[in-house]
């Protein structure tokens, strides 16, 4: 058996994973699957080495085996279809035509385990006019709309800079295993899933496609202006690029925030209704920015939710990271790697009967897995084994 | 397992669900389950789901039952009106939850004080319920009296201080995407506690999901990255390391509007020389990294825009795609999203129409399942189903 435990806690023990996934959405996915007890084996190329640039794989591949396994060579290939016969997912997240390349397509695989869950996440869509066209969170957020909601001002649309279709697809990626593999226990079917990564945030866009499409309404980009509220949006605070977000949407609200500033130019009885603040939102943005921008961030946060206002730090992630409500909240985790000290890594924020937290581990190296998977999963001979090493098929 | 598992073919067919979460987190899990087979029942107060009266709204006269926001999330649901704060109304919610498998509130502590409901008083009627409470910040903590809202979310989820440009005030992304995304996560948490109790004869229980932590959880790179700040960075993607990307990683106007152009890696940077036609930049140390030399991705986005100039985005999309393998893609509006030909080959969307609100287009289910996209029915009006379930 591998030398850490990867079977015995976690609601989804048992379970057996199969993961071609590489980069973001994938692999936050499967270390979801993997956080809840499910084993899941990570297939990597043995000729590319897991990056531990910025520690960005080793975030997302914790509590995972991993074998390396070369398969476009047919002994890898067959390799690699044993494994299927012993799984119960597949997932990967290739451009449609690795697949078909490498043939490992679901047919294929079927014929070694007919009733085999997979789910492939393709940039666009597995068919289509665009599905052999690359694809990248960024770019399938830009495809998707959201982009065009984003700026400061209506002809100028930003990116989120963070590659949103990722972080949504692997959520989406949990919610789809979860439930196709409990409908695979209950009746023994299996299922092809095509989860396209440009398909995901139209589904955090609902509202925005229903109004559109029945009545013309659009957003352009307007700051963090709401369309009813004011005010709305981050104030500069004291310090470099310290902000604090401030989001009135009732009148309570705004009258506690003037007893604050206690600046007799919001007295003024234009601003005493809503549509009154809205006309005059630059006017009151600015005296707010001029009271906020001589105070610390967290302090007045905390001054400010006191009175009921919804007020909150801007935290950049070293603030996350320190964060005094997460950390009461024991949200971390601490992760024990075997030549460094215990590193701080984020936690799951799922709750439910995950694998017990002692027996977390960290990414496996390239391969670190690959004898005790072949031998003892699969029943190779130790003779196999250091003949598939030999000719560099597994390393 | 009832037997009836084994006779339909949806994966939650058999699940019945009771939610009085209101706005989108609670609903969105629910609505996404639904998609799933469940049967949802939403407990309404007499005067509706606030998000019944959220702008924009597809009926000029009707603002109860045309809100875009609402209708969206409440999808295949049946709604059933319970004023649960006094006592009948007390009793007949927990009546409804007595058969149901899995309760989705979002009361905080507040809610919990003020109506005295304490996380036990479902479960101790129904054992093997599962009850899910998804609230901003969770009912202990420093922050778990604090107002929330979705900018409000994300600034404190480290996410607002990724969006904007560098010397300007971060930005929020569009809409309510904290509360949505913590929708999954409360699929998520339910399927996983479903799969425990059903497979493994784990009883009931009582979870506790926060938008706060589901925002944490979606860094792409963990949160000290070695003591670095990381920066917005505008119409560029944001760095994860003091490397930074290449320049020709951002998004740039064509000439019936913008391009967005992924990338990081030496051979994209080298494609996208190739498609310029300008191999002498790959010569050129000064852009080896945009952001120690940030002049460098002025001069490369003033380079693209001038190649797309005459250019359509569908122009540039096609030949970026095809010839030069680029990952890339036009910025769509959400009205041309509409009419895209590749959402349209998947069935993204669907045509539902509601008595009052009328048709319009709905996202479906972000999936295919063995090639086909799952079908979801309308929003129902407030009480629409009341005398089905309360006599």
């Amino acid at each position: 058996m591998p030398a850490v435990d990867t079977v015995s806690s976690g609601a989804l023990r048992h379970l057996r994973v199969i993961d071609l996934t590489r980069v973001w959405a994938g692999p936050l996915g499967t270390r979801t699957l993997a956080d809840f007890g499910a084993e899941v084996i990570k297939v990597s190329d043995p000729r590319i080495p897991l990056s531990r640039v910025g520690k960005i794989n080793d975030k997302l591949n914790r509590n995972k085996l991993n074998i390396a396994l070369r398969l476009d060579k047919p002994e890898g290939r067959d390799v690699f279809l044993d494994l299927v016969s012993v799984g119960d997912v597949v997932i990967e997240n290739f451009r449609p035509r690795v697949m078909r390349n490498l043939d490992i397509t679901y047919e294929k695989l079927l014929e070694v385990n007919p009733n085999l869950l997979m789910c492939s996440m393709p940039g666009f869509g597995l068919a289509g006019p665009y599905s052999e066209y690359p694809a990248f969170g960024s770019t399938a957020e830009a495809m998707s709309g959201i982009n065009s909601m984003i700026g400061y001002v209506p002809d100028r649309p930003l990116q989120t800079g963070l590659s949103y279709a990722d972080p949504i697809s692997g959520l989406n990626l949990v919610n789809v295993i979860l439930a196709f593999a409990r409908r695979r226990s209950i009746t023994g079917k299996g299922n092809f899933i095509d989860l396209a990564l440009a398909d995901s945030p139209l589904g955090t866009l609902g509202e925005f496609f229903v109004a559109n499409s029945a009545t013309g309404y659009k957003q352009d980009p307007n700051g963090n202006r709401h369309s009813q509220y004011t005010p709305h949006g981050a104030f500069r605070c004291f310090g470099d690029d310290q902000w604090i977000a401030i989001s009135i949407t009732n009148h309570f609200q705004w009258e506690q925030l003037k007893d604050k500033v206690n600046d007799s130019r919001l007295e003024s009885p234009e601003y005493e209704d809503i549509s009154g603040r809205k006309a005059n939102e630059e006017t009151i943005n600015r005296i707010l920015e001029e009271w906020t921008s001589s105070r610390d961030a967290a302090e007045l946060m905390e001054e400010l939710q006191h009175q009921g206002i919804p007020a909150a730090k801007v935290s950049n992630n070293l603030d996350v990271l320190n964060d005094p409500h997460l950390n009461k909240r024991e949200y971390f985790s601490f992760l024990k790697s075997s030549v460094k000290d215990i590193e701080k890594y984020d936690g799951q924020a799922i709750p439910g009967n995950q694998k017990e937290r002692s027996k977390w581990f960290p990414m496996r190296n390239l391969g670190e897995d690959s004898s005790s998977i072949v031998m003892e999963y699969l029943g190779y001979s130790k003779y196999k084994y250091l003949s598939l090493l030999k000719q560099g098929v597994i390393s | 397992m009832p037997s009836e598992y084994f006779e339909n073919d949806l994966p939650l067919d058999g699940i019945k669900i009771v939610e009085t979460a209101q706005g989108v987190s609670g609903p969105y899990a629910a609505k996404l389950l639904g998609s799933l087979g469940a049967e949802i029942i939403k407990v309404e107060l007499p005067e509706g789901d606030w998000s019944r009266k959220a702008p924009p709204f597809l009926s000029e006269t009707n603002h109860t039952e045309s809100s875009a926001l609402y209708l969206y999330n409440n999808t295949g649901k049946k709604s059933v009106v319970i004023d649960w704060r006094n006592s009948e109304g007390l009793h007949d919610l927990k009546n409804l939850i007595k058969s149901a498998d899995v309760f989705i509130e979002d009361w905080d502590r507040s809610a919990r004080t003020k109506w005295n409901l304490n996380s036990e008083i479902f479960l101790e009627d129904n054992p093997q319920l599962i009850e899910l409470c998804i609230t901003p910040f969770g009912l202990y903590g420093p922050y778990s009296n604090y107002k929330s809202s979705p900018l409000i979310q994300l600034a404190l989820g480290g996410i607002l201080n990724l969006v904007g440009n560098p010397e300007q005030e971060p930005l929020m992304l569009p809409g309510n995407q904290p509360d949505y995304l913590t929708g999954i996560n409360g699929s998520n948490s339910i399927q996983i506690a479903l799969w425990d109790r059903d497979f493994f004869g784990e009883s009931g229980k009582f979870l506790e999901l926060t938008m706060m932590e589901t925002l944490a959880n979606l860094h792409q790179a963990p949160l000290d990255m070695g003591g670095v700040i990381r920066q917005r960075s505008g119409h560029r993607q944001s760095p994860l390391s003091s490397n930074g990307f290449p320049p020709g990683v951002c998004t740039v106007s064509a000439k019936d509007g913008y391009m967005t152009f992924g990338g990081g890696s030496p051979v994209i940077w080298e494609q996208l020389c190739l498609m310029l036609g300008r191999l002498d930049l790959l010569e050129d140390d000064r852009f080896d990294n945009v952001f120690e030399n940030p002049e460098s991705g002025l001069i490369v986005d003033q380079i693209m825009e001038s190649w797309m100039a005459e250019k359509t985005r569908e122009e540039v999309f096609e030949e970026a795609s095809s010839i030069w393998m680029l990952p890339v893609s036009p910025v769509k509006k959400i009205n041309e999203i509409l009419e895209d030909k590749q959402y349209a080959s998947r069935h993204a969307f669907q045509k539902i129409t509601h008595p009052v609100a009328g048709e319009a287009t709905y996202p479906s289910p972000t999936f295919t399942a063995n090639g086909e996209k799952l079908e979801v029915s309308r929003s129902p009006m407030l009480g629409e189903h009341t005398k089905e379930y309360i006599w």
